[in-house]
């Protein structure tokens, strides 16, 4: 993956976050999960806009939170599921 | 309301009306009465292919819009809250499995729940974990092989129990949250019918008892850990949708009951209609009526869109349709007097209905506060 690539995801999903949970910031490697960032309710907005904004589609074999943990995680994953293959 | 439509939608829309109005409005308050909905009924709901409404026609479904489905449950919503409910249940099961099941799970359950050969219940509550999911206590242990799944526990309030041919049943294996599917004929389960509720009731509701039920590994949707944060919540989105467009049926159903016998009871000189008191409850029906339905429909666009907006607009549309529908049943039963008292009328049904939809898919306080903190986050406060 290019780190280009890479760092344009997790931007746009961090923007997201941003707009959506009351924090003031995130880093690459803050544990989404885990701090409570992301928690069951927001578990699936976070999702359809993954999907939505990156045109895949997160099925059951996705479902791993090694997948979603960071977004140094979700960008590569996006990548994976987009053909990349990890650097 | 058409032109928010399409053609095609309005035309569905039509064709949903004319079913409800022959095959439901006039035997709802019978359904009510005796507290059973014919199988008959729900047979003819799954020959037009309704129960399918949302499903891709690969699996045997209508492949239809969330708008489209939306106009379905306010159709129905219209003539009995307890026969929306049966829609209600099978989408939340069938969009759940749709979204999280394998390849293989779909080509087996998503049929015949398509085409409404299974009836599907969502067994999510536990007397102990209504609002407060994370409470759920039911038991899912693994076999020694490790091929089959050994469930102990107890739902309640489930809709459609009484008849449903398959579970959805949510709990926890190895502590993490978990749901599989559980078929009717499970040795083990039993199904207790809950009478008497106060609305919907002819929903089917039950309490289920499991015991030791052994079902195959196979049948787990999603991946434990994930029940709670994905599988559930796409059912529960499915089941807002269909709960707000049924409160704004009941609406509808309301406001023109209402309209109707205010214009023709003679009081004095006039009619009811002429007294300004009660106009102003009809006006504020009217304006609920037109406000509830652009809420739907903004929640269900942003549904087809597939926006991450459309859990918040869902919750908006439900939390606004629910409240909505109760104040408007009251009022309809109030214009009438004694007449909206008796079950000649439906306005006294739709009153007990409608209390229920401020209570199912998250009750109004809990939608409040999901949403209250998402208005605050928004500004950067501490709404987290
Ligand atoms: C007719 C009917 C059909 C149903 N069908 C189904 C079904 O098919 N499947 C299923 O799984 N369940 C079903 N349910 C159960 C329903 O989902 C629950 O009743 C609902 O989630 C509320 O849970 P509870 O009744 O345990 O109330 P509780 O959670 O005990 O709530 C009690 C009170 O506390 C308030 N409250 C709770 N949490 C908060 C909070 N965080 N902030 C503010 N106030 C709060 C509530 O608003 C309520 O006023 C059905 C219920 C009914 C009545």
């Amino acid at each position: 993956m290019s780190p280009e690539q890479a760092s344009g995801i997790k931007d746009t999903v961090r923007a997201f976050i941003l707009g959506s949970i009351a924090i003031a910031k995130l880093d690459d490697d803050d544990d989404l999960f885990g701090s409570g960032i992301v928690n069951s309710l927001f578990a699936v907005q976070l999702m359809t806009f993954i999907e939505k904004a990156f045109g895949i589609e997160v099925g059951m074999d996705d479902l791993d939170m090694e997948n979603f943990k960071s977004l140094n995680a979700t960008a590569a994953f996006v990548l994976r599921k987009n053909g990349h293959s990890a650097a | 309301m058409r032109r928010l439509l399409t053609d095609s939608q309005a035309s569905r829309h039509e064709e949903f009306k004319s079913f409800v109005k022959l095959n439901v409005e006039p035997f709802a308050e019978q359904w009510d009465r005796e507290q059973e909905i014919p199988r008959s009924v729900i047979s003819s709901l799954a020959q037009r292919g309704y129960l399918g409404c949302s499903l891709p026609a690969d699996y045997g479904g209508q492949g239809s819009d969330a708008v489209t489905f939306g106009l379905l449950n306010e159709a129905l919503g219209r003539g009995s809250s307890a026969l929306t409910g049966v829609l209600t249940v099978q989408s939340m099961v069938s969009m759940a499995l749709l979204k999280w099941g394998t390849a293989e799970q779909k080509r087996s359950w998503l049929p015949p729940l398509a085409t409404g050969k299974m009836i599907g219940a969502f067994g999510l509550t536990e007397p102990g974990a209504g609002s407060d999911l994370q409470s759920l206590t039911t038991e899912f242990t693994r076999t020694s092989g490790g091929e089959s799944l050994l469930l102990n526990g107890h739902k309640k309030w489930i809709s459609c129990a009484q008849f449903a041919d398959l579970f959805l049943v949510f709990g926890r294996l190895e502590r993490r949250p978990a749901a599989c599917l559980v078929p009717r004929n499970a040795p083990g389960l039993g199904v207790e019918p809950i009478c008497d509720l106060m609305g919907f009731r002819a929903a089917g509701l039950a309490q289920l008892h499991f015991e030791d039920v052994e079902v195959p590994s196979e049948n787990l949707i999603g991946k434990p850990g994930f029940a709670l944060s994905h599988v559930a919540p796409v059912g529960l989105q499915y089941g807002r949708i269909s709960t707000a467009w049924s409160a704004l049926g009941l609406l509808r159903g309301c406001f023109e009951e209402s309209i109707a016998y205010a214009a023709a009871r003679r009081i004095g000189g006039g009619t009811v209609g002429d007294l300004g008191m009660i106009r102003s409850l009809i006006a504020r029906m009217g304006t609920d009526l037109e406000a509830g339905s652009l809420l739907c429909h903004n929640a269900c666009r942003a549904e087809d869109d597939h926006l991450p907006e459309a859990f918040e607009r869902t919750l908006t549309a439900k939390y606004f349709t629910s409240k909505a529908a109760v104040r408007a049943a009251s009022d309809a039963v109030q214009i009438r007097g004694a007449a909206g008292c008796h079950g000649s009328s439906p306005v006294s049904r739709y009153y007990r209905d409608a209390k229920i939809m401020e209570i199912i898919e998250g009750t109004t306080q809990v939608h409040e506060d999901i949403l209250g903190k998402m208005f605050v986050a928004r500004a950067g406060g501490p709404g987290k």
